[in-house]
């Protein structure tokens, strides 16, 4: 089975700095991609490399038109969280309005907001809004959905639920990349693990196996650092 | 052989003595009332010239009083006597009955003949007020020439313009901006010899006389000018002044008879002076200007409303082209932001209106809705272009994510939450371009502050007039803050 997308001996410099150097990374159809690594290593790079909003200097990037969620969601601030999620459809995909609003009202649904569809984005929590930022991106329908330490703004509960979520749509057959900070979400959700440590890939594998008995120092010290915080 | 020089000598130092130990005399007078009046001396612009500087130099002398020269606006001269802001006021100032009723007025000293003055082609079409039905007839205003076209206005059907100085009048005419100009000949002369192309009528609309005026109560002062100017009469020096200026003529020996005969009693004013004007009680006064006030609010009211919307118009385009052109568009739309910005407001409506005269010739209202609008498009681009930029990048990634196009995110996007950051500096510049659009009273609209100054110099006072003007001003402002308070609470807490 071919990949859906991949990222090949990429390099990528910004402002004279190596960010990325080399990286390689393949993923199926189902798979749910973890990056992880220190601030800096260029985890959150590879997602926007993948999101087509920046270029590598050297090496190819493959992918479908993905959706991205933001680590600040950067919901349309003017707009209801059901004006957000219906915008695109609307004014990019020309589906007609009526439509989209039903479309984007089951997708609140099933995300567990569609009681908060006429709010406006700056009186949702911090998990609403990822839940709308989430349901906005799925509104086109991508096959691929990127995911911006997803975690940071969730409390431990709401964290199980989105878990859940990220399963169900890996389930329906999409290609979910994210980046994360937390390595028991790592473990409960992902199906692949890429530590990053300065702008290569220094550890992968199945996430129980890498976090468990981590190879590498850079690894170590992402997990000891991840007990601190 | 010494005894010769001894007594000039000793008089020429007593002189010199008193000079010194008198406080000088301030005269006051518009430098820009021009020759032959009081101009700036063309080879040296510091010292003044004219039959009057030579009057007000006669007077100081013989008062034994160093003539000291105090720049004053034409149309506030009186409001400046008033004040006392100088001693002795000339420079073509009109014998009035309601100048004479506020301050004290010396004797005439010089008459003058009210004249049209038309293009060459209207030589034989615009001969006398009547004759001028249905047309544009500009002058100076609080003039002789002013009162008599109010009352034709109402009488011939004429549209009376008014401006704050001589030459402009003159150079409209020429541009076909307005069909005649009234004014005294001395004026009307000088400005034929500037503007070619421009003919005056020879019968005078009436006759007028040249005064000195001095605040009120100082009639000691008064006795002394008209002592000097009487004097002055009788020894021929001030013909020998006038013949100097090329403008004594067979008007004046009767008039300098007639003063030398009547003394210090003599009026001027004769045949037309006299009129409406006259000082009126400020209630009276409030309730026949009144209508015109609210006219006048209404203009302004209509060219801010008409200026702000394009200056916003424009505002957004010149902050779109800074947000989003190219690295040319950007540098261009820089310049014109700190050219307009950095430049007075005042001097851009001269020369739209009067600079681009030889490209285009704007109406007087079109030309003062561009100025305002160009300058506060400058100011609102600045806002706009700030207001984009606060908009977070990260949601401009995230429309591009979504497949809106860099037009769509502007239109759907980025504008309409730009839109509500700029509405609280929006609403402050429209209230300070409502009290800006009293400028564009120099391009002869008459808005509420140039009918308040109107108004003023009619009835005298600046009291009534200014707090009547300052309440209209209130009453539009007012309700604009109000409005734009609510728009934003709205916006705040809509769909809370």
């Amino acid at each position: 089975m071919s990949p859906v997308v991949s990222v090949s001996h990429v390099h990528l410099r910004r402002g004279g700095r190596p960010v990325l150097k080399g990286v390689h990374l393949t993923a199926q159809a189902g798979d749910i991609v973890a990056l992880m690594g220190l601030s800096g290593s260029g985890k959150t790079t590879v997602l926007r490399l993948l999101a087509g909003l920046e270029a590598p200097d050297a090496g190819e990037v493959v992918a479908p038109p993905a959706g991205l969620v933001f680590q600040f969601h950067f919901l349309f601030e003017h707009l209801s969280a059901l004006e957000n999620v219906c915008l695109a459809l609307v004014h990019v995909h020309r589906v007609p309005r009526g439509e989209a609003e039903a479309r984007a009202r089951r997708l609140l649904d099933d995300l567990g907001v569609g009681h908060r569809a006429e709010a406006l984005p700056r009186h949702l929590s911090g998990g609403e809004a990822q839940r709308v930022a989430i349901a906005r991106a799925l509104a086109v329908d991508p096959p691929v959905l990127l995911l911006d330490e997803p975690t940071a703004s969730l409390d431990p509960a709401r964290r199980a639920d989105l878990a859940d979520l990220l399963r169900r749509l890996a389930q329906s057959g999409r290609t979910l990349v994210l980046t994360s900070h937390d390595d028991e979400f790592v473990r409960t959700v992902a199906t692949r693990l890429l530590v990053l440590a300065d702008g290569v890939v220094v550890e992968s594998g199945d996430p129980q196996v890498v976090l468990s008995a981590p190879m590498h120092a850079a690894t170590r010290r992402l997990l000891r650092q991840e007990r601190v915080e | 052989m010494v005894r010769r020089w001894l007594g000039p000598l000793v008089a020429l130092l007593f002189t010199a003595e008193l000079a010194l130990a008198q406080p000088p005399l301030r005269w006051g007078a518009d430098a820009e009332g021009g020759a032959p009046l009081v101009e700036a001396d063309p080879r040296n612009p510091s010292q003044m010239v004219g039959f009057d500087v030579e009057i007000a130099g006669l007077i100081a002398r013989e008062l034994g009083r160093r003539p000291q020269f105090v720049q004053v606006a034409f149309t506030s001269l009186d409001q400046s006597a008033l004040r006392g802001d100088f001693d002795i006021g000339l420079g073509g100032i009109e014998d009035s009955a309601a100048r004479r009723q506020v301050l004290g007025v010396s004797v005439p000293y010089f008459q003058f003949r009210e004249v049209l003055t038309v293009r060459i082609a209207d030589r034989e079409r615009f001969q006398s007020l009547a004759s001028l039905r249905g047309a544009r007839v500009a002058t100076l205003g609080g003039t002789l020439a002013y009162d008599l076209l109010r009352r034709a206005e109402a009488t011939e059907g004429l549209t009376a313009v008014s401006y704050d100085d001589d030459v402009h009048p003159y150079e409209d005419l020429a541009l076909g901006r307005v069909d005649a100009v009234l004014l005294d000949h001395i004026l009307a002369e000088r400005a034929v010899r500037r503007t070619s192309g421009l003919v005056i009528q020879p019968e005078a609309l009436a006759v007028g006389h040249y005064v000195v005026v001095v605040p009120p109560g100082q009639t000691a002062l008064l006795a002394d000018v008209n002592r000097v100017l009487m004097a002055a009469m009788a020894d021929g020096r001030l013909e020998q002044i006038f013949r100097t200026w090329e403008v004594w003529n067979e008007d004046q020996p009767p008039l300098h008879a007639r003063v030398l005969a009547e003394g210090p009693a003599a009026v001027g004013g004769g045949t037309a002076a006299s009129g409406e004007s006259g000082r009126t009680a400020g209630r009276d006064a409030l309730r026949r200007f009144a209508p015109q006030l609210v006219r006048a609010a209404g203009v302004t009211l209509v060219l801010s409303c008409a200026a702000m919307l394009l200056a916003v118009v424009l505002g957004v385009l010149i902050a779109t082209g800074r947000v989003y052109g190219g690295r040319a568009t950007r540098a261009l739309l820089l310049a014109y932001v700190e050219v307009v910005r950095g430049t007075p407001v005042l001097l851009q409506l001269f020369l739209i209106y009067y600079g681009l005269a030889e490209v285009i010739r704007l109406p007087a209202f079109l030309a003062a809705l561009l100025g305002l609008a160009l300058n506060y498009a400058a100011y609102e681009s600045e806002i706009y272009r700030s207001a984009l930029e606060a908009i977070p990048q990260g949601q401009l990634e995230a429309a591009r994510m979504l497949g809106f196009s860099r037009w769509q995110t502007l239109r759907l996007i980025r504008g309409p939450q730009a839109l509500r950051l700029a509405l609280a500096p929006m609403t402050n510049d429209f209230v300070a371009l409502l009290k800006d659009s009293s400028l564009v009273s120099v391009l002869t609209v008459v808005e509420l502050t140039k009918q308040t100054q109107i108004m003023a110099t009619n009835i005298g006072s600046w009291l009534v007039p200014g707090l009547a003007c300052g309440a209209l001003y209130l009453l539009m402002s007012l309700p604009l803050s109000h409005l734009a308070r609510r728009l934003e609470t709205r916006w705040k807490l809509e769909g809370a």
